[in-house]
């Protein structure tokens, strides 16, 4: 496949590679440091590691179809109710909102009966949804769904221990996995997004999803074949950069072309993408300058 | 499988045949209709490979699949027939005695064909309601139902649907309900609660309801109600609140309420102090006999009244007289739930003036078949023995969850759904095409990724799973691992390496295999994280990755090793 172009350039490539690759590693390291610091801040102020809905919180989520006056809601709803928030769902193109999504802790009831009133009619199945989750019931939620994250990482851990049998490889994986998490988390709070239970399951795909493409460079840069080492790490990454190019954009049209879809699925989606983007870094910088590092030490060449 | 061969090019190997095969079991169970038309599709599925076996040239290739594509679409889309399907009916109108019931399927209607709910809809209102009685003759799928009326039919009709999938919540509109007790239910106690439910809000008419147990994590355990469609707007009151029962003698209105008779007892007020239940010696189906008609089977259970109780009844039954045989009172004993007749019992000469604390409570089930009596007759028992104890269950109920989501709203959801689904295709093929630049290997990805779609769908199908908004997710996500795994079979298939193609290959499956168990390993949890509400998600991502792992991943490697070779 390669001509001879291309073939001059690996050699360049693969001497500022070797000279520059304990380098690279600064640059994730650093980033992810500075998420943390974020994450710790963050916590320290809100006293928890995300934004939550309502799904996680407990309260009421009140969706009007169709073109309501927003503004007009907005303004006198807000005067009575402190913690009420809005977003409007609108068709990409035509800028036609299908949907309003009203959330407040409030009981359906009295959110309900306070809509009511501003807009002067009833709200029936025909025109609104009504979610509501009660505190208790949402804090479970909440809690059961880090149990399920953490069960998750750990086994995701389990199985590449078992795959790669070898202590640092394995744990270049796993912490490239754990980066990740961590980039996109802070990534939605830094946003201030507000993660719901499917945005929390969305992390827990991440966890198995991201390290496919760390396993490929793994196993191609471990399994002694031919090439050198730098060729065999160049190859993984052409092969997963698409991978991952292939992944975002089969994500994002959810953001920038068809927009009028279920939170849970926007949240999913987007969450995803923030992940994939994060592993780009940290599965071509982090986990190939470790595993780069682990060779040359093993003299695998 | 003798085909005409050229070398090696023209075998179609047992793992492609596989993948075939699956594909053609997936047709006839998404698609919903007649046997017969079923069969045709998967039928049509097998020929596929075969007919591109057999035909050489590029252009017949082509032409063969669109057709075959054409006609599969065709069959798929008149599996059904005509006719819309009757969802509800009312119990005590004219055109459920006269035979019809929810299921059947109208065809026509006063000799005017009934295609969907439109050509319904238009019929049925130039009729109905008339000032004068009008003659009906309605056709269903069965037989011909014809009767007088001046009302509207009480009846709510759907089309019939196309496919066997069923959507989930968010995507159908509908109402979802989480009720916790206030203290933990033994399992005995969460079945009953279950089935007091189930049978109160089948006293409402509430048609395609499902309530179950569901439980966490931690061990909670919860009371699900999930009701499609239309949700009532006293869903709410239903839940959150124990029915109210009553039994009452006479049915004669006293007063002006809505109850007729005297009350003798109600359920939660300690009359009922127990219902014998799942207790051989005071519960059970007492013989079966052979009737003129078939079988019939007589059961008999006990249940303890309090003193009060037994009092009260002693002394509203002294003053009734006996029936022409003698063996029971004139006056019958009714039983309401939420103030609607569930049943009525005749009350025994023995009982007459009587305070017994031990009542026994008789009744039958028929069937055709001794079988069919006895499960009849168990039946029945259960239901009484269910109104019996409602409004007694000794616990308070919390509805901790309520979700109704407008059907309006899920069908929005679904179309934009659909429509993401078909860019997200067309992005992924453009960019393997302008990668690869062969279409060979575009279009061999795009089978597989689409197989893995259609397999997942038909398990999903198979099991009756409802497909919610993070179960289509999943779906998407499990194609979009499935194209990762065919890039890394791709890549080293087409490597200039040295090593054996076999070599690579299995290289190749090392990672896919890697990557299949970390995402397995990772959605783990969720099916049993928060009461299930997203198993969905992790549902149909493991289903698509092993689907791939299993079916489509193995093929693809064949017709790449073909291709590449």
């Amino acid at each position: 496949m390669d001509n001879p172009e291309q073939k001059v350039e690996h050699q360049h490539t693969k001497n500022w590679y070797d000279k520059s690759y304990k380098l690279i590693l600064f640059f994730p390291v650093a980033l992810l440091a500075a998420c943390l610091v974020y994450l710790v801040i963050f916590h320290s102020q809100t006293g928890d590691l995300i934004n939550r809905d309502v799904s996680l919180k407990g309260g009421t989520t009140i969706t009007l179809l169709g073109d309501v006056d927003a503004v007009k809601l907005e303004a006198q709803l807000t005067e009575k109710i402190p913690d009420v928030s809005f977003r409007s769902l609108s068709e990409m193109g035509s800028e036609k909102q299908i949907a309003l999504v009203i959330e407040s802790s409030m009981q359906p009831d009295e959110l309900k009966q306070n809509i009511e009133d501003i807009l002067g009619y009833k709200l029936t199945d025909e025109n609104s949804s009504i979610e509501f989750t009660g505190p208790s019931l949402s804090a479970n939620f909440y809690r059961q769904l880090i149990i399920a994250l953490i069960i998750s990482f750990v086994l995701m851990s389990i199985v590449i221990f078992i795959m790669f049998k070898s202590f640092i490889p394995s744990i270049a994986v796993i912490f490239a996995a754990f980066a990740d998490i961590v980039m996109a988390l802070a990534l939605v709070d830094f946003l201030g997004m507000k993660l719901s239970a499917a945005g929390i399951a969305a992390f827990l795909m991440l966890v198995g999803y991201s390290v496919d493409t760390d396993i490929l460079l793994t196993t191609r840069a471990l399994k002694k074949a031919e090439g050198t080492l730098n060729q065999r790490i160049y190859g993984a990454f052409k092969t997963g950069i698409f991978m991952t190019t292939t992944a975002l954009f089969a994500v994002l049209p959810a953001f920038f072309i068809v927009t009028g879809l279920p939170d849970s699925f926007r949240q999913i989606f987007l969450i995803l993408a923030f992940g994939l983007g994060a592993d780009i870094i940290n599965t071509w910088m982090t986990n190939a300058s470790i595993i780069k590092w682990y060779c040359d030490k093993k003299g695998i060449k | 499988m003798v085909l005409r061969q050229e070398g090696d090019k023209m075998k179609i190997s047992f793992r492609v045949w596989l993948l075939v095969i699956c594909l053609s079991l997936a047709a006839m169970i998404i698609i919903n209709g007649s046997a017969a038309s079923r069969f045709l599709a998967g039928f049509i599925v097998i020929l596929v490979p075969i007919a591109l076996t057999y035909v050489n040239s590029k252009v017949g290739k082509v032409l063969v699949i669109l057709i075959l594509a054409a006609s599969l679409v065709y069959v798929a889309l008149t599996a059904t027939g005509d006719g819309v399907i009757i969802k509800s009916i009312e119990k005590n109108s004219t055109e459920f005695s006269e035979g019809l019931r929810s299921g059947m399927i109208l065809k026509s209607l006063n000799g005017g064909e009934i295609k969907n709910v439109e050509d319904y809809s238009r019929l049925i209102s130039a009729l109905l309601p008339s000032k004068e009685e009008t003659k009906i003759i309605l056709g269903t799928d069965s037989k011909e139902i014809v009767f007088v009326t001046n009302k509207t039919l009480s009846i709510t009709v759907e089309n019939i649907k196309k496919t066997n999938l069923k959507t989930g919540l968010d995507l159908s509109g509908g109402a979802r309900a989480l009720v916790s007790a206030e203290r933990p239910l033994t399992s005995s106690e969460m079945s009953d609660l279950v089935a007091v439910t189930s049978n109160r809000l089948n006293v409402f008419g509430i048609s395609d309801v499902s309530v179950r147990s569901v439980s966490d994590l931690e061990g909670n355990s919860y009371m699900l109600i999930e009701v499609a469609g239309v949700s009532p707007a006293d869903l709410k009151e239903l839940v959150a609140k124990q029915g109210k029962f009553e039994a009452r003698i006479g049915n004669e209105s006293l007063d002006n309420n809505e109850s007729k008779g005297i009350l003798v007892f109600e359920g939660g007020k300690g009359d009922i102090s127990d219902v014998c239940r799942n207790r051989a010696e005071c519960s059970g189906i007492q013989s079966c006999d052979k009737t003129s008609s078939g079988y019939g089977c007589s059961f008999r259970f006990t249940v303890y009244l309090t003193e009060e109780a037994a009092k009260k009844h002693a002394e509203i039954t002294k003053d009734i007289p006996l029936d022409s045989t003698g063996e029971y009172l004139t006056e019958k004993l009714y039983l309401y739930v939420d103030n609607s007749e569930m049943d009525s019992l005749l009350i025994g000469a023995d009982l007459k003036g009587q305070v017994t604390t031990q009542v026994s409570i008789q009744g039958s089930g028929t069937g055709a078949t001794q079988e069919e009596a006895y499960n009849d007759a168990k039946t029945n028992m259960n239901k009484l023995q269910t109104i019996l104890i409602t409004g007694s269950l000794p616990y308070k109920l919390n509805l901790v969850k309520l979700d109704s989501v407008s059907p309006m709203l899920g069908k929005e959801f679904t179309n934009n759904i659909i429509k993401l689904g078909l860019i997200v295709f067309a992005i992924i093929c453009a960019l393997l095409f302008i990668k690869y630049r062969k279409i060979k290997i575009t279009m061999a990805v795009i089978l597989t990724v689409v197989s893995e779609a259609t397999l997942t769908l038909a398990i999903a199908a198979l099991i009756r799973w409802n497909l919610d908004a993070p179960s289509i997710a999943g779906i998407i996500a499990g194609m979009g691992t499935g194209v990762n795994d065919q890039i890394i079979i791709i890549d080293e298939s087409i490597s200039s390496e040295q090593t054996s193609l076999k070599e690579r290959i299995k290289r190749a499956l090392f990672i896919i295999f890697g990557a299949f168990f970390t995402i397995v390993a990772a959605m783990l949890p969720l099916f049993w994280a928060g009461t299930g509400l997203l198993r969905g998600f992790a549902l149909t991502t493991i289903i698509g990755v092993s689907v791939g792992i299993l079916i489509t991943r193995p093929a693809f490697a064949d017709i790449m090793k073909r291709i590449s070779e």
